[in-house]
């Protein structure tokens, strides 16, 4: 098995393919050739029987025989020469025994006419004992011959056998027929083998053509080559099928990749923009701005900021990383309300005097990691203060749905158009709002993290918002 | 580019969103002896740029209400020649080809070194023929060639190092302007010098021997705050 094991899959088949061809065209042969010899003995012997029935029922009649009670008495040699020799042909001999199994009378008298084998005790007595019909093969120098005894009834279907009559045919020329008929036989499997060994690898060489395509664009693709896709001539059988999903995965993967690039192209961008202005600041301060102190009160102001920022940045970057390889998400069952009233204090500092109510549902304990739970709510609380007018409240409430808890975050800015909306989760995405309001400049990286955050716990993030109405953002906690 | 001297400053208009960024180029920029006026967006810039006359515009490609290049093919409309230089973050060269194709006259990628921006903005008002930068720098008999970078007195060469000749030079291009020892060491031997202040007297009482500055100085002593420039003492 080892062997098999080092092949390709197309040797393999072809092998085990040629094997069984080999194994049913041979089993089929050789039971083809048997049955003709078969054929041949059975058709040989009837012939016989046929033969001898006539002239054996001829002699009793002659000999009076018929009506005899005592025929073994009756059975002396010269009677019994004339049935044998009657019987004797050029190919066929036949000898008559009596009951003891002595040869009587042999009728071979020309010497062109075959011996007669010696008789085998076993068969004389199965005939003996009354069977019609025992036929054997034996030799007789050498050659084969075919055997049949006759058991001497003076009537048929009597029980009173007084003799058995052994006749013999030589086998050559049946033997020679079937010699003709074997080697035409084996050309022809030799014919039938080469080609369906031939046809065969050919056609697992076809079926398997798309499975090396297959094999070529993963090479291709394990040097990088994304672009890369397999081309399916047919679609209905396995490897097809398998190709047409290796497809599909390898568009998915191409995605993967290149939203991965764009987010890493996107933090190089968002880590660009606080390192100019901290460069640059630095640079003008060396250049003489430090002997100024108003100057250096401004640069150093901006250049707090931006450091700030690029902390931010790290954090929701770790933030994002941590999430995404799931480990540090603790769930625990949390009663919901007794939650919210410890996060009022978190939410009021926040919101920093501006009016809002958090609403209090049904009874519920869901199974959340608390800590992530408050950065999200912190999140989103801070996204909805931020995008809209001082004097307008935003509201925090959930309600009960089947297996699981939605929690509403609302505001009445001036939410966000369809195009915004789209790409709300997109990481790096800002709204046209969220650069033109904004003083203190988001990172675009909030609801990414939220969503994050919600799908790490099992839960489901959306977002309803009317532009000049407000937004809506709606997550999914499960129960407990 | 004697602007401290001229009352007709080059007035620069600044099109970036981002306040920090904003506020360092007004800052350096200013220190350099130009007149900046900072817009944050695309409509304020155009505002702006109905306004006054501006010899030279720096733009950013991230606006919040627009895009650099619709801004920049917008200014190519309207006014024809005043010359742009675009700051963005994408490395791209299909965006460089983007910024140049609307308009822009030349690009910097972010973050970029204050000394690089100046020389781009030097090289492009020159380009424009808005200022006449001449190679030589005179104050008496004090003549320092830039492209030679032959120092000569009354027609007689004087040897000066590296440092010497900066000195010189920042001394020359801002004349009356009150150094610090901490700017004059930054501006010469670079921002990521570590040794102490004390280099700087060094070199001045050199460049001083050099010239043969006898007091009244040409570059003076201000005590407790550093060095001037006064070329009207060259004369003695």
């Amino acid at each position: 098995m080892k062997v098999l094991d080092k092949l390709s899959l197309r040797a393999r088949l072809g092998l085990l393919y040629a094997v069984l061809l080999i194994f049913s065209v041979v089993v089929v042969g050789c039971y083809s050739y048997w049955n003709i010899w078969q054929l041949f003995i059975s058709n040989k012997s009837s012939q016989l029987r046929a033969r001898a029935k006539p002239i054996i029922e001829h002699w009793l009649v002659d000999n009076d025989l018929t009506k005899s009670n005592n025929p073994h008495l009756k059975l002396n040699p010269e009677k019994a020469f004339i049935l044998a020799r009657d019987l004797t042909s050029r190919d066929t001999v036949a000898i008559v025994l009596n009951r003891k199994g002595d040869i009587i009378a042999n009728g071979k008298c020309l010497p062109e006419e075959p011996q007669a084998p010696i008789p085998d005790k076993r068969y004389f007595r199965r005939a003996l004992s009354g069977e019609n019909e025992v036929t054997y093969r034996s030799q007789v120098n050498g050659k084969p011959v075919l055997v049949l005894l006759i058991p001497l009834r003076p009537r048929p279907a009597s029980p009173q056998i007084f003799g058995v009559i052994q006749m013999s045919t030589l086998l050559t020329d049946i033997r020679k027929i079937l010699f003709r008929h074997g080697t035409m036989l084996v050309s022809l499997v030799a014919i039938i083998l080469i080609l369906g060994i031939v046809t065969g690898f050919w056609l697992i060489g076809v079926s398997l053509k798309d499975l090396q395509s297959l094999l070529t664009s993963c090479n291709q693709i394990s040097k990088g080559n994304f672009s890369q896709r397999v081309s399916v001539k047919n679609h209905r059988d396995e490897i097809g099928k398998l190709a047409i999903s290796f497809n599909q995965m390898i568009e998915k993967l191409e995605a993967t990749f290149a939203s991965q690039q764009r987010f890493v192209a996107n933090v190089a961008h968002e880590l660009m923009t606080p390192l100019t202005g901290l460069r640059g600041s630095l640079e003008v301060l060396l250049r003489g701005a430090q002997d100024d102190p108003s100057a250096m009160a401004r640069l150093s102001k901006g250049m707090y900021r931006e450091v700030n920022r690029l902390i931010r940045l790290c954090e929701q970057l770790l933030g994002l990383s941590q999430l995404e390889s799931c480990s540090n998400v603790h769930k625990q069952p949390i009663i919901l309300s007794e939650f919210f009233n410890e996060f009022k204090a978190n939410a009021q500092v926040l919101a920093g005097g501006r009016s809002l109510s958090i609403q209090q549902g049904p009874y519920v304990k869901v199974s959340a990691d608390p800590d992530l739970l408050k950065q999200i709510l912190l999140n989103l609380l801070s996204n909805a203060l931020r995008y809209s007018p001082r004097e307008t409240p935003v509201v925090i409430r959930w309600k009960l749905l089947p297996e699981q808890v939605e929690i509403q975050i609302s505001d009445q800015g001036q939410g966000m158009d369809r195009e915004t909306l789209s790409h709300a989760f997109e990481p790096f995405y800002q709204g046209k709002l969220a650069r033109l309001v904004s003083n203190e400049k988001g990172i675009g990286l909030g609801l990414s993290l939220a969503k994050s955050m919600v799908e790490a716990q099992g839960g489901m993030i959306r977002i309803e918002s009317e532009p000049g109405k407000g937004t809506t953002v709606f997550f999914t906690l499960p129960l407990e | 580019m004697n602007t401290d001297k001229n009352d007709n400053k080059i007035k620069i208009l600044i099109i970036e969103d981002d306040p920090v960024i904003t506020e360092f180029l007004c800052t350096g920029l200013k220190y350099e002896g130009y007149e900046v006026t900072p817009s944050t967006g695309g409509k304020a810039g155009f505002d702006a740029l109905q306004q006054g006359t501006f010899d030279l515009i720096i733009l950013d490609v991230m606006l919040p209400d627009t895009d650099g290049f619709k801004v920049c093919e917008h200014i190519r409309d309207c006014e024809s020649d005043i010359p742009i230089l675009m700051l963005t973050v994408k490395k791209e060269i299909s965006d460089r080809v983007k910024g140049l194709d609307s308009g822009a006259d030349d690009y910097l990628t972010k973050p970029f070194s204050f000394d690089e921006l100046l020389a781009r903005i030097r090289a492009l008002l020159r380009r424009s023929g808005r200022i006449h930068e001449s190679k030589r720098l005179r104050a008496g008999a004090i003549v320092l060639d830039l492209e030679t970078r032959e120092v000569t007195k009354n027609g007689k060469k004087i040897n000066l190092t590296p440092t010497e000749f900066g000195l010189l030079e920042l001394f020359m291009r801002h004349p009356h302007r009150v150094f610090t020892r901490e700017t004059l060491l930054n501006r010469v031997l670079g921002y990521d010098y570590d040794g102490g202040t004390n280099i700087i007297d060094v070199h001045i009482s050199h460049l001083r021997n050099k010239l043969d500055d006898r007091p009244p100085h040409l570059i003076r002593t201000i005590y407790a705050v550093g060095y001037a420039f006064h070329p009207e003492g060259a004369n003695t």
